[in-house]
């Protein structure tokens, strides 16, 4: 016997309670970071938005064993009290779910399946407060899971002014430990990728790290823009075609996609051949089927690329800045490279840095140093599964040995790679891992080698210095022994031979040097056309590929 | 005195660097080449010499500079030790001047096989033999025969010494070692301390009317430089009996002209008279050796046959043939093979007919 509420419907609230490895809410740690982010994240969207430079304050309380407090506060424009329980105790209520922007979250479910999973883990409320430079609202929010409604169990308001937005929510079967997966690492890699921004973290220790912006400017907003005509599916087409106030197909499509004009539709008509008669195609008479053979068609069709607009890279200054600021590294160098798309119609910029010493590099308990990749999606570090990243494989696919990086594993180099697109291509809904896209992994791959070939010069300057000094060094301890020697056989007291032979020791290194300097004068030019050549090597070979690609795409 | 030119010439080394020195050059030290480029098979005296190349020696050198430092040591730790009118192992110098290196985990030396060839390379190139610089090497060789020897004050019957023999000081320099009374028509030196016994307990040298020695091996330059004594001031002819391989041809070319690394003092230790008694590959047939006693050549061993084929010392017929025969029919054999014809067969018949019909190769 099957009972009827047994069919009951089930709310977006509910699907996630019971799928929250969806929200990245899974793994002890990873739980914690993924909270810490998810409100830092809609913090700073929510500053930009105002115009605000965002100044964002972390705090994690440990409340018991794997039982924490985390607070969140902000100087953004907070939420007003009509909307507030409505953002934070629903699910999939975000603004940006549906538009093709290059915004930190992208769902909008972070922060309130932050407040379900606190909900699931404590059975309490979150406190929120929230003002505008005005009288403020106290709030305790959870969320009504069955109907996917907010539930407030309090509401104050209080007589204190307070601009932003503060969050204070308990969790358990969350824990912080000293990794490089933990909020510590998160806040400091959004720091670097977001120089507007001021960090204050306070870790359960008790212990406070404070991250200063490096720019007083808040980044341009991207530009809201419409879906490359390439990147559409036949549901989009379909589902999209109810929305739009056009009454014919090609209306429709007009008014909805980037990048059709004239041109596009008598080459599509070519495509669709006479099978289908685009012209005068009302809205209605467009079903599954035909909607299938547009997209087809649209696959066969050459089009224009898509605008870079919405793209907002980091840019070279600001992130020069941030290093300087937060790494402190010997040398560095940082790139842009120009828009570009990937399957046709996503456009995306690639950002790397490359920095060399200083506080670059992951510093171990043992005191030894190891290389670090950290990975960024708009900003947004990516801090869990690194193997199944194309930025890791695209790193790791660089022979570091040519730009004199002899042993990567164990040099004190940060890499640091931001991706901006305003359809980042996640391996899962986990989004930490990039998917493996040539187009991407090559674009990776050619900054990582310019911005290499500036670095190499350095370390091997430092390297050849370093090798002198280990020279020297030897010298000199032999000359001790010479001298000892040199008293038995001779009678000559060691004290009066020993200066004379350290000045012989630098008489030689320096002519040494001289000499060294004149012959890199002569080999130097000739040496960087060869790495030139090679790079160009490389980079008509990436170039062939994409260009092959492209074909293979107008030619389907 | 002796050790009043090894001081003298000590000094003078230390002086040459001091000069260097004082000019604000980078000291060095000039050494004869001790190796094959820098050797020729002297004619006269028929033994390996030392040519005149030389090589220098860096202080600042990356490649040198612990080999010079080691060398000026070494040299200073001699001077030392004639001053104080010792004599010491070369083990003992190697541990006297073993001694960790100022701010740093590095050994001057760190083993005996480093401190080894640069105390050649001093003997070399000051143009003394260990011996005058009051050192010793270890020796395992032994001997027997009808003759006495005077060693410091002790008078010792070397046809009295028992199963064991007498064992060949380091030093056999007439100032040291004094021969008397040889009664003997030559010298049997003997590859192995094994075939040497079978000799000895035999009584072959009292039979015979010899003197049997062996180096166990290899032979130390002691052994050696005695049975050169033997030869020069008894006119003993000396015969090797060696295994029938290319290491045992290898030991008769030393013994008789002279090893690559010493030959800047073969003239006084090779015994250019030495003739090739035994074991030969022909010999399996003359003997009637079974066949199943021969051992298969390995890839050195071909090797090795090439090469000794190009030695002057080698360039005669008999060897050629030899080496040849070898060669063609991939095989070896050691001494012992023979014992299958009878444990005294290699003392009443193979050696007594080989001496009679002076079969012997060159």
């Amino acid at each position: 016997m099957v009972e009827n509420n047994n069919l009951k419907e089930h709310s977006v609230a509910e699907f996630f309670k019971k799928n929250r490895h969806m929200l990245g809410l899974f793994g002890k740690l990873r739980s914690l970071t993924t909270i810490v982010h998810e409100f830092v994240a809609n913090s700073i969207d929510a500053c930009e938005e105002a115009g605000v430079l965002p100044e964002i304050e972390v705090k994690l309380v440990k409340l018991g064993e794997e039982h924490f407090e985390v607070h969140v506060i902000d100087n953004g424009p907070g939420i007003d009290e009509k909307n507030l329980s409505k953002a934070l105790g629903k699910l999939l209520v975000g603004t940006k779910f549906h538009r093709l922007i290059q915004m930190r979250g992208q769902q909008g479910i972070g922060a309130s399946g932050c407040i379900l999973f606190s909900q699931m883990t404590t059975g309490k409320p979150t406190k929120v407060i929230s003002g505008n430079n005005c009288k403020s609202v106290y709030m305790e929010l959870g969320i009504n899971v069955e109907r996917n409604e907010p539930l407030i169990s309090s509401k104050k308001y209080l007589d204190k002014e307070f601009k932003g937005l503060a969050i204070s929510s308990e969790f358990k079967e969350v824990d912080y430990q000293d990794s490089n997966q933990n909020a510590l690492e998160y806040l400091k890699r959004t720091a670097i990728a977001n120089p507007h921004v001021t960090i204050k973290f306070l870790d359960p220790f008790n212990k406070m790290f404070v991250f200063e912006r490096s720019v007083n400017v808040i980044p341009p907003k991207p530009l809201e823009i419409n879906p490359h005509i390439k990147s559409v599916d036949t549901d989009t087409l379909l589902t999209n075609a109810k929305s739009s106030d056009a009454k014919t197909v090609i209306g429709y499509m007009k008014d909805t996609y980037d990048r059709v004009g004239d041109r596009f539709f008598e080459d599509l008509q070519k495509s669709l051949g006479k099978d289908l008669n685009l012209k005068d195609m009302t809205k209605k008479e467009l079903d599954w089927g035909k909607s299938e053979k547009i997209v087809k068609a649209i696959q066969k069709t050459k089009t224009i690329s898509p605008k870079t607009d919405a793209l907002i890279p980091i840019s070279e200054d600001s992130l020069t800045l941030s290093i300087k600021n937060i790494l402190k590294p010997e040398i560095f160098y940082v790139l842009t490279r120009k828009p570009t798309t990937y399957k046709g119609g996503f456009p995306f910029v690639v950002e790397v840095a490359i920095s060399y010493g200083g506080n670059s590099g992951r510093l171990l308990k043992d005191g030894s140093v190891k290389s670090e990749i950290m990975r960024f999606a708009n900003r947004t570090p990516l801090l869990f599964d690194p193997g199944a990243c194309a930025i890791t494989n695209a790193v790791n696919s660089i022979n570091w040995k040519r730009y004199h990086i002899r042993d990567f594993e164990n040099e004190p180099i940060t890499i640091i790679v931001n991706l901006c697109s305003v359809h980042i291509p996640y391996t899962s809904v986990g989004k930490q891992a990039v998917a493996e896209e040539q187009e991407i992994i090559d674009e990776i791959k050619l900054a990582l080698m310019t911005a290499a070939r500036q670095i190499s010069n350095y370390i091997s300057r430092k390297m050849k210095h370093g090798l002198k000094l280990e020279r020297k060094k030897m010298f000199e301890r032999y000359s001790y022994e010479i001298a000892r020697a040199l008293e038995i056989l001779t009678g000559t007291k060691q004290a009066e031979l020993l200066p004379k032979i350290e000045e012989i020791i630098l008489k030689k290194l320096e002519l040494e040097e001289e000499q060294e300097q004149k012959e890199n004068k002569e080999i130097k030019e000739e040496l960087e056309e060869n790495v030139i050549d090679e790079e160009k090597k490389e980079e008509t070979k990436t170039g062939k590929l994409k260009d092959k690609k492209l074909n293979e795409f107008s030619e389907e | 005195m002796r050790n009043e030119k090894s001081l003298k010439e000590l000094e003078k080394l230390g002086q040459d660097t001091l000069k260097m020195i004082t000019k604000k050059e980078p000291p060095y030290v000039e050494l004869p080449v001790r190796s094959l480029s820098n050797i020729f098979f002297d004619e006269k005296s028929k033994t390996i010499k030392m040519g005149d190349k030389t090589s220098k020696r860096y202080f600042l050198n990356t490649a040198h500079t612990r080999k010079y430092a080691q060398t000026i040591s070494i040299a200073s730790e001699i001077k030392k030790i004639i001053k104080e009118d010792a004599t010491i192992s070369i083990r003992d110098l190697y541990y006297a001047l073993k001694h960790t290196l100022k701010g740093s985990k590095e050994n001057l030396l760190e083993n005996q096989s480093e401190s080894d060839p640069i105390l050649e390379d001093l003997e070399a190139t000051l143009g003394l033999l260990r011996e005058e610089l009051n050192l010793t090497a270890s020796t395992k060789g032994v001997i027997a025969g009808s003759l006495t020897v005077k060693d410091g004050k002790d008078i010792i019957d070397l046809g009295k010494m028992g199963s064991g023999g007498w064992g060949v000081p380091s030093n056999v320099e007439p100032e040291t070692i004094d021969i008397k009374n040889v009664d003997a028509d030559f010298v049997l030196f003997i590859e192995k301390d094994a075939v040497w016994k079978r000799f000895n307990e035999d009584k072959f040298w009292q039979k015979h009317k010899c003197i049997i020695i062996t180096g166990k091996g290899q032979p130390a330059r002691a052994e050696r430089r005695l049975v050169q004594r033997f030869n020069k001031e008894f006119n003993l002819p000396v015969y090797a009996l060696m295994d029938a391989d290319p290491w045992g041809f290898y030991i008769y070319s030393v013994i008789k002209r002279g090893s690559i690394s010493l030959s800047y003092s073969e003239e006084k230790l090779a015994t250019p008279d030495t003739k090739y008694i035994g074991l030969t590959v022909s010999d399996v047939e003359k003997y009637k050796i079974p066949d199943n006693v021969t051992i298969k050549l390995n890839d050195e061993d071909t090797k090795r046959i090439k090469e000794m084929k190009d030695y002057p010392w080698f360039k005669n017929k008999a060897w050629q043939n030899e080496l040849d025969l070898m060669k063609k029919r991939n095989y070896k054999l050691e001494l012992e093979a023979l014992s299958r014809k009878g444990i005294r067969f290699i003392t009443e018949e193979y050696l007594p007919d080989k001496i009679k019909n002076k079969d012997f190769l060159p």
